[in-house]
């Protein structure tokens, strides 16, 4: 039959592309990465880097998923590492190592109607816990009308990470409105000349970042350990890291050429 | 495959006898799965009822803070944390589901009746595909239009300081809100229902809307008293897949809604409106990123369980409403 030749040639190339893959796969090692959104930027720039640098050692494969995903992932063997923007928590699973790799800046923004110039523990903690509901008693600020905040659901690394540095046991107002990642706030302040949030530094652009306790909220001032709002980025795994997961991590946070990634919008360890 | 001589009887017998295997055991598998489903659901979502009792559908405390609890909760079994009162999220599912169907049900019958009836040919030949097209547009692009467009038109021009300044210590008015959310969902869930009332009026015969014109009522009427009545069972089905596909959207709602957990209250006049609130189903994509939190899984579960047995029950208040409207003929299907 005249079909049957065209098809026993696909056939033939897809048995020989099944041999084929298996044996470059075994030459190659997989690093699976899942969890943290914050963290999931800075590993996709760092891997693109590693690939170019050791000349395509290894292959990576980065999903995302939030902080408690990857924890939950590496800890079932599901991914060699599992990113997280949080620091341990008792409920974690037992035997991870939790290998930090950067700092991260929480950054207070407004809109940039407003450019508020700067704000204290106090009053982050007036504005978020809810006691301050108007813009007019907030000193130094140009906006007027009700404070509209805009918060992380309580699931979020970022959540996690501000409620520690910022508002400790204060509670969230609960009618602020929760988005589900860093770039729905950051849209939300954008388009809201009311608008009050916190982000990642990475996600500030478009948006007036309040300076923290007369600090602002810059790479230079977090690197220095000045600005008050930081938090740390881990790579998790299972165990101390093994192999090619070993030599990345090393590579991230030993070389210079991976700080200066780092440093482009996050805060190296170095 | 060769082709073949013409086949016996015997043979067309044996494959007949095979489809009827193979499809056979395609369909038990499915319901297999379906069981498998809904036990697995209930299996995980059953710590959270039984930690909560009636209560886990009363009103009580902030839901959001109860949540954060079960986040944190540590790290012994015996001390999880479950408490929650989860009504601020099955009033709001339930309000902006039943005004979005309400709302879709109008427009689409009215919609319909101008597409089978009234509309000029080459009117009918562009609606029909456009509407069949809308139809298929995913839901998060309804959500971004929703968050980039009509939330911040809302909050920046529509509500005005001097309401949010009214309830500004309960609740932010910032445009994210039930009104916001039951538009964008009723144009989700409009296009599938006019598509199906259409088929369904399209599909009355001829001569009964005639007979109804011949005794002298005109085209809207007879279209009204006799096509519609007929059609009955279909607007129904279509009703209920538009019910469905409201209680699951999560994307969009999460996104225009406002995200916060709270019971919007119609005594508040106007402002009832403006008032955000969060869905059942945008809880559940919310929470899952702290699915591994074992407990806060659990609750997530629970959500889910609720939304399952919402559409068991929907599907068999379905099959009911379209049974009595048995004598209105046009078989039911």
């Amino acid at each position: 039959m005249t079909w049957n030749r065209p098809l026993a040639v696909v056939a033939a190339v897809a048995a020989s592309a099944a041999l084929a893959v298996p044996a470059a796969a075994t030459a190659k090692p997989t690093i699976t990465m899942s969890g943290s959104t914050s963290v999931a930027p800075l590993a996709a720039l760092l891997a693109k880097k590693y690939i170019s640098v050791c000349k395509g050692c290894v292959s990576f494969k980065l999903l995302q998923g939030g902080s408690d995903v990857g924890i939950s992932d590496v800890a079932s063997g599901r991914v060699t590492i599992g990113n997280a923007s949080r620091d341990p928590k008792p409920s974690d699973p037992g035997g991870l190592v939790f290998n930090k790799i950067a700092h991260d800046a929480v950054c207070i923004v407004t809109n940039k109607s407003n450019p508020l110039p700067g704000i204290d523990e106090a009053g982050v903690q007036a504005i978020f816990g809810g006691s301050v509901r108007s813009w007019s008693s907030v000193p130094g600020s140009s906006a007027s009308g009700t404070i509209d905040t805009f918060t992380r659901s309580p699931a979020s690394g970022t959540q996690d990470a501000f409620q520690k540095i910022f508002l400790g046991s204060t509670k969230v107002f609960s009618g602020s409105s929760q988005k589900a990642s860093n770039g729905l706030v950051q849209q939300s302040v954008k388009a809201d000349p009311n608008g009050i949030g916190y982000v990642s530094l990475s996600f500030s652009d478009g948006l007036h970042t309040v300076p923290y306790k007369g600090v602002a909220c810059t790479e230079r001032n977090a690197k220095s350990g000045q600005y008050g709002g930081q938090r740390n980025l881990y790579m998790v795994t299972r165990g101390p890291a093994k192999g090619a997961a070993r030599a990345w991590i090393k590579w991230i946070t030993k070389r210079s050429a991976a700080a200066a990634i780092v440093n482009t919008e996050w805060v190296s360890l170095q | 495959m060769a082709a073949r001589g013409p086949q016996t009887a015997q043979q067309r017998d044996r494959t007949d006898q095979r489809a009827e295997f193979l499809l056979g055991a395609l369909a038990s598998a499915v319901l297999v799965l379906i069981a498998f489903m809904i036990a697995f659901v209930f299996a995980k979502a059953w710590p959270s009822f039984a930690h909560n009792g009636l209560d886990w559908f009363g009103a009580g405390g902030n839901v959001d803070e109860q949540l954060t609890g079960i986040f944190n909760s540590p790290a012994d079994p015996s001390d999880y944390v479950y408490t929650l009162h989860a009504w601020p999220l099955i009033y709001g599912t339930a309000l902006i589901t039943g005004a979005a169907v309400l709302l879709g049900t109008l427009v689409s019958l009215l919609s319909a009746m101008f597409i089978v009836e009234f509309a000029p040919g080459w009117i009918r030949a562009i609606l029909q595909p456009v509407v069949r097209l809308l139809a298929a547009v995913p839901s998060v692009i309804y959500g971004l239009i929703g968050i980039i467009v009509l939330v911040p038109f809302f909050g920046n021009h529509v509500i005005g300081p001097a309401r949010k300044e009214s309830v500004q210590y309960v609740i932010q008015l910032d445009g994210s809100s039930i009104l916001v959310g039951t538009l964008v969902l009723t144009v989700m869930i409009t296009p599938i229902m006019i598509a199906i009332t259409v088929d369904a009026l399209r599909s009355v015969p001829r001569n009964w809307t005639e007979g109804a014109a011949a005794l002298g009522v005109n085209r809207f009427r007879a279209l009204r008293t006799v096509g519609l009545r007929a059609a009955r069972p279909a607007i129904v089905a279509a009703a209920i897949l538009a019910t469905a596909r409201a209680l699951g959207e999560a994307i969009m709602l999460s996104m225009v809604t406002g995200s916060v957990a709270f019971a919007p209250n119609p005594l508040d006049g106007v402002t009832f409106f403006f008032e955000p609130t969060r869905t059942l189903a945008a809880q559940i994509v919310e929470g899952a990123e702290g699915l591994s939190v074992k407990p806060f899984g659990q609750t997530m579960y629970a959500f889910a369980a609720l939304l399952l047995i919402s559409s068991a029950f929907l599907s068999f208040g379905g099959w009911l409403a379209r049974r009595s409207m048995r004598k209105y003929t046009l078989a039911p299907r």
